[in-house]
């Protein structure tokens, strides 16, 4: 038999108890003793002891078997507690009334020392499995909490749509990578490399704070799925994961709204003396999207064209500038008002790129 | 040794309990002076109770007696204990029981004798 076991022996008769606690220890069972159901209760009840079965006398005074098992199965803190009943035959009747109780099992008296070691055995393992599965109960839910904190710290760090994708079910097969027509845009700084060399690191970190909320509210409003933040240049796509068949509208919705906001924000930064312009490049084609990195660091992002070509209308343009690329402008041309800027020569593109300024969107 | 007369002490009880716990002879002697002491107030309490006609009060004393003394092999003064019990149970104590406390003193004193004789026995050996 396992050691380390507790079983109550319960037992008005001294001389019962005596035999019964010195034939469990010699089964290597650890044995507490009570002499009636009151002092069996107040054992069960303690905290501090952990109590594998109960043995328990059916006539007893001052609460005796059938009144101290109700008591038990009536307290949820205990009533899991397999209990033997222990009687003469003559108690019958009240041992089959005990059973129906809950009782797990019966031992007639005078009590033969095999019959207790095998129904002992069996209600210990059955104490130990039901541990097991309450243990297994509190570590699921353990792993659950776990998995929601991780899931909420992930919402901090990622995209939401990201984050949520990772805990979807078929996440996995997207995050392995796919191909998908999006709508990314850049957001830069003009003036933001100057401002960094000159500005206190607090004032830095001010303004960036600052830039970030704005950035990030319009993003979260307008759907829009947060590729990076690198210092002031900002990578939003849209269309993945969540696809969105308006999704070159939100984004020129959304450089709009970012590009009102940044108004008062740069005011205020023009005063203590920055001069910031903020300015956009969106460009519509097919990317490949997934995990890209490394083990120990992977980001959800996109690959392609598409990317540069953003990135490089970003770089090309001016202070309050949304450059739409080509076939982003066809895409929302009854939408927004745009002024065409020509062609625009890109590193790494060999034909120059037509693109246009948006001047203002009609209104929804 | 029939069922209405059973003998004063069957020994074979106490050598079956002796080898349950490995043959621990000191462990017996000691259960059986428990026995002893704890009877000896047992009775008080079950004679009390049938002089007084009390049904109720007699239930438990002669319900704890009946127990202990099937333990120990004291098989006569148990039945005695196990009929007090079931009287005392029915609520009726019948007009005979003084003569019925007086034979069970004579049984408490037999098996109490029978008990330190085997006690004695085992320490001859």
């Amino acid at each position: 038999m396992k050691g380390g076991r507790i079983v109550l022996v319960v037992d008005d008769s001294r001389v019962n108890r005596l035999v019964l606690a010195r034939q469990l220890s010699g089964m290597g069972v650890e044995v507490m003793e009570a002499e009636n159901g009151r002092e069996a209760l107040d054992v069960l009840r303690d905290h501090t002891v952990a109590i594998d079965t109960v043995l328990l006398d059916v006539v007893m005074p001052e609460l005796d078997g059938y009144e101290t098992l109700a008591a038990m199965k009536a307290d949820d803190a205990i009533r899991h507690i397999p209990v033997i009943m222990v009687s003469g035959v003559e108690e019958l009747e009240s041992v089959i009334r005990c059973i129906e109780l809950g009782a797990t099992d019966y031992l007639p008296k005078p009590i033969n020392p095999r019959i207790l070691a095998a129904r002992l055995n069996a209600s210990l393992i059955a104490k130990q499995l039901r541990d097991l599965e309450l243990e297994h109960i509190e570590q699921q839910r353990l792993l659950t909490t776990t998995i929601e904190r991780q899931r909420l710290e992930l919402s901090r760090f990622l995209s939401p749509q990201i984050a949520s994708l990772i805990s979807s079910p078929d996440g996995e097969l997207m995050l392995a990578g796919h191909r998908r027509l999006i709508t990314v845009a850049f957001c830069d700084l003009r003036g933001f490399t100057t401002f960094a060399e000159q500005a206190d690191p607090e004032e830095l970190f001010g303004v960036l704070g600052e830039y970030h909320r704005m950035m990030g509210d319009a993003i979260v409003e307008h759907g829009g799925t947060l590729e990076h933040f690198a210092g002031d240049g900002v990578m939003i796509f849209f269309n993945d994961p969540v696809t969105q068949d308006d999704h070159v509208e939100r984004a020129v919705r959304m450089a709009v709204a970012m590009r009102e906001r940044f108004a008062p924000i740069a005011a205020g930064w023009r005063k203590r003396g920055y001069e910031l312009g903020f300015g956009v490049g969106i460009a519509v084609g097919y990317a490949t999207l997934g995990r890209i990195g490394f083990e120990g660091r992977y980001d959800y992002g996109a690959i392609g064209n598409v990317v540069i070509l953003a990135s490089r209308l970003s770089s090309q343009a001016g202070a309050n500038q949304i450059l739409l690329s080509q076939r982003a402008v066809g895409m929302v041309e009854d939408l927004v008002e745009v002024e065409s800027i020509g062609d625009l020569e890109i590193k790494g593109l060999s034909r120059p790129v037509s693109a246009s300024n948006v001047v203002g969107a009609a209104n929804r | 040794m029939t069922e209405s007369n059973p003998q004063v002490l069957n020994e074979a009880v106490l050598e079956e309990l002796e080898a349950s716990v490995q043959g621990d002879r000191a462990f017996i002697v000691d259960l059986i002076e428990t026995y002893l002491a704890d009877g000896a107030s047992h009775m008080v309490d079950v004679v009390a109770a049938m002089t007084a006609g009390d049904a109720s009060a007699l239930v438990r004393p002669a319900h704890t007696l009946k127990s202990s003394s099937a333990t120990v092999g004291a098989e006569r003064l148990a039945a005695m204990a196990r009929r007090l019990e079931a009287a005392g149970r029915s609520g009726v104590i019948e007009a005979g029981l003084g003569d019925e406390a007086a034979r069970l003193d004579v049984a408490w004193d037999e098996a109490a004798d029978a008990l330190r004789g085997w006690i004695r026995r085992g320490e001859d050996t």
